[in-house]
């Protein structure tokens, strides 16, 4: 008697649970899966907004942490249960093999409406990430395949306060290299931290590092190198190096730089413990939650060399795809149009303090929210150079660059060695 | 009399040294705790200027922010019965199947036995895709049904090695005169083999209510759905990419501790008793 009362408990829990995921809905819904908890709360004002213009009701799921939703998106997409609109976290390559699966629909026909109206709202290198270029190493045909929902550029930030307790002017941060060592020895008397990072997480560092590679030789140098017809040996990326060197030599790194992870770099700043950052745009959100009363600039990274501009990376923070097999996709495009308009765009740089892909939205953002956007002209990413570095290569060179800050190894030992790994991944291309 | 001084000092300066070490273990596991609980009462950018334990205004407000900004209501209810209805397979299967391959002689018992020790070994990440795929092909993907089978099956073979450990032990000749008084094999695993087992089956209890109710990257995998999310994704709503709301992301944290440490207290004498029977000795 007892079994059959728990064998038919068992059951009628599991029938009820299981019909429980049945709903159906007449009303047309774009679902969308989403990844960004701090704009969540702005999202699901815009649905409703939208909701009440067009009657089409949109639905925000957001799924966090960021690595189980890149799992979620992959194993839908095994499942073919992709919703109507979804973001891709990862590299270019990724982006690429969900195109050749047939599940991101190609937007270059509704962006070139109108005159490409649509297109030319967006910051052209917020729109270069999500784009693929004739005869692409990826194999993908040339066009349009998502929409840059907001944009980020990773500067150097410096606080105010202390630049004027170091007798600095805070309006004026350094503009060259020479200027920036030259701060080193002056915070080291305040007993201060200098430049604090997350170099702990090393793709920071391999961004600092491209940074002045661009600034020292040059684009068409710095891809040469990457498709391997210069070596890492060349005096200009032993210059790259020396760089690194002499940041540490002249005290402007703060201690623990190479293992300090950025969100323990960033309660330093916030802190007011340290007088540079290295840093996202997604920052200012950082440092407000942090420390509200913090008074900062940013600046770009102090110039190397003046043959060639300082770079730094930066285009698309997160972007959106189109599900090509969505029964929906054109609604979806149509809310896509309009989530990346003017005033849509406006409301949620001001709600998220997140910059806006939409360049005619820049009016009325904060002054410092403003500065890391107009670092947007001077913006690159390796999602863009159109070749890819080995990732083995990059590790080399991201760990030499450690080594050289712990006072292991001389910049050429570190050129040396990098040159070494990327011989050997080449001799493997070449043999495959 | 100089070496009872002697040993008196020895057995003062061991237990000394031993406390020593066992305070600390205590505060590094008492620590993290109690930060949670001052940061839940504290604001954003106190988290990360004040250290201090106390708290110098205790907001307690947050809280209520917590439970209703991470929608917890709903979420708390279905993690009360995710963990219920899978723990409760668990028992009942991993309980059966333990027995059976404790005292059933059948072929292929050994090769099932290894079989199910094998997947202990398999990292559940690793299978989080295959998983989805079997589910939709089931039409179980978004479904509470789906999602509690999956983790029943995640908890079985750990739970089956240690009660079968614990069968193994177990006397025959209880089992023999449970058989002249009439009972079947089943009867026998329920009259006799569950209620000999209640220390190990505890330790299966409170190791796989844990499990469930901390589970969420395999809920947010299969769920479409929010609402029939579990608490623990609820609080990654509190966890952005680059911006953490701490003190709502604490208070979540403590009201999710909540009930799992109250099922630790209530079977505290049986988990010590059962990991040494069980777990240890096998």
């Amino acid at each position: 008697m007892l079994f059959k009362n728990l064998f038919l408990g068992t059951f009628i829990l599991f029938s009820v649970l299981g019909c429980s995921g049945q709903k159906t809905s007449s009303k047309p819904t774009i679902n969308i899966w989403h990844w960004m908890t701090d704009r969540d709360p702005a999202f699901q004002e815009l649905a409703k907004k939208y909701e009440a213009l067009t009657g089409v009701k949109v639905n925000f799921e957001l799924y966090a942490p960021s690595d189980a939703y890149s799992q979620k998106i992959r194993a839908a997409a095994q499942g073919t249960n992709l919703p109507d609109i979804f973001g891709i976290l990862g590299e270019k390559r990724d982006f690429a093999s969900f195109i050749r699966a047939g599940h991101i629909l190609d937007l270059t026909s509704y962006m070139e409406e109108d005159n490409s109206k649509w297109k030319n709202s967006f910051f052209a290198k917020a729109l270069a990430v999500n784009e693929f270029s004739p005869q692409n190493s990826y194999g993908i045909e040339s066009g349009i395949y998502g929409v840059p929902i907001d944009i980020m550029t990773i500067q150097m930030v410096y606080n105010k306060k202390l630049f004027s307790q170091l007798g600095l002017n805070p309006n004026r941060p350094p503009k060259t290299l020479k200027e920036f060592l030259a701060i080193g020895p002056k915070i080291q008397e305040a007993g201060l931290q200098g430049l604090v990072s997350g170099w702990g997480e090393v793709w920071m560092v391999d961004c600092l590092a491209n940074n002045y590679a661009f600034n020292i030789m040059g684009k068409d140098k710095v891809l040469a190198t990457i498709r391997g017809e210069v070596p890492y040996t060349d005096p200009d990326w032993i210059r790259v190096f020396t760089v690194f060197k002499e940041m540490k030599e002249s005290g402007v790194l703060a201690q623990g730089l190479v293992t300090m992870i950025n969100k323990s770099a960033e309660q330093l700043f916030a802190n007011e413990k340290a007088v540079f950052a290295f840093n996202g745009s997604w920052c200012v959100n950082v440092y407000k939650g942090m420390n509200p009363d913090l008074e900062y600039g940013s600046m770009l990274p102090p110039a190397a060399s003046d043959k060639y501009p300082m770079s730094i990376w930066g285009g698309a923070g997160s972007s959106f795809m189109v599900n090509a097999r969505s029964k929906n996709k054109e609604e979806a495009v149509k809310f896509l149009a309009w989530l990346t308009g003017q005033d849509q765009q406006a409301y949620l740089a001001a709600e998220t303090n997140n910059l806006p892909a939409n360049k005619n939205s820049l009016s009325k953002i904060p002054e410092v929210l403003a500065q890391f956007a107009r670092g947007m002209d001077y913006a690159t990413h390796p999602n863009v150079w159109g070749v890819s570095e080995f990732s083995l290569v990059i590790e080399a060179f991201d760990r030499g660059i450690q080594s050289i800050i712990i006072g292991e190894k001389t910049p050429e030992q570190v050129a040396a060695e990098v040159q070494k790994v990327k011989e050997r991944e080449l001799a493997k291309r070449k043999a495959r | 009399m100089n070496q009872t001084i002697y040993y008196k000092s020895k057995k003062v300066l061991v237990n000394t040294l031993v406390h020593i070490f066992l305070i600390s273990v205590a505060i590094t596991c008492l620590y993290p705790l109690l930060w949670m609980i001052s940061s839940s009462l504290k604001t954003q950018d106190m988290i990360f200027k004040d250290i201090s334990l106390i708290p110098h205004q205790f907001r307690l407000e947050n809280y209520v922010l917590a439970w209703k900004g991470g929608g917890f209501g709903r979420n708390f209810l279905n993690s009360i019965i995710y963990t219920v209805s899978v723990v409760f397979g668990i028992v009942i299967v991993s309980s059966m199947a333990a027995y059976a391959f404790s005292r059933l002689r059948f072929v292929g018992s050994k090769f099932l036995f290894v079989m199910f020790m094998a997947a202990m070994m398999i990292p559940i990440p690793g299978s989080f895709v295959a998983l989805y795929v079997l589910l939709n092909k089931l039409h179980l993907r978004n479904t509470p049904i789906g999602y509690i089978l999956c983790m029943i099956n995640v908890g079985l073979s750990t739970s089956i090695f240690m009660l079968k450990t614990f069968f193994d032990k177990m006397p025959k000749e209880l089992e023999d005169a449970a058989r002249i008084d009439g009972c079947s094999k089943i009867g026998i695993w329920w009259h006799v083999a569950l209620p000999l087992s209640k220390s190990v089956l505890a330790v299966v209890v409170v190791f796989n209510a844990l499990a469930v109710w901390n589970e969420y990257i395999l809920a947010l995998i299969i769920f479409d759905n929010r609402s029939f999310m579990p608490l623990q994704v609820a609080l990654q709503s509190f966890q952005g990419e680059f911006v953490t709301n701490y003190p709502l992301l604490m208070a979540g944290l403590t009201i999710t501790a909540l009930p799992i440490i109250l099922i630790y207290l209530l079977m505290q004498k049986y988990i010590i008793k059962g990991v040494t029977q069980g777990a240890v000795v096998g």
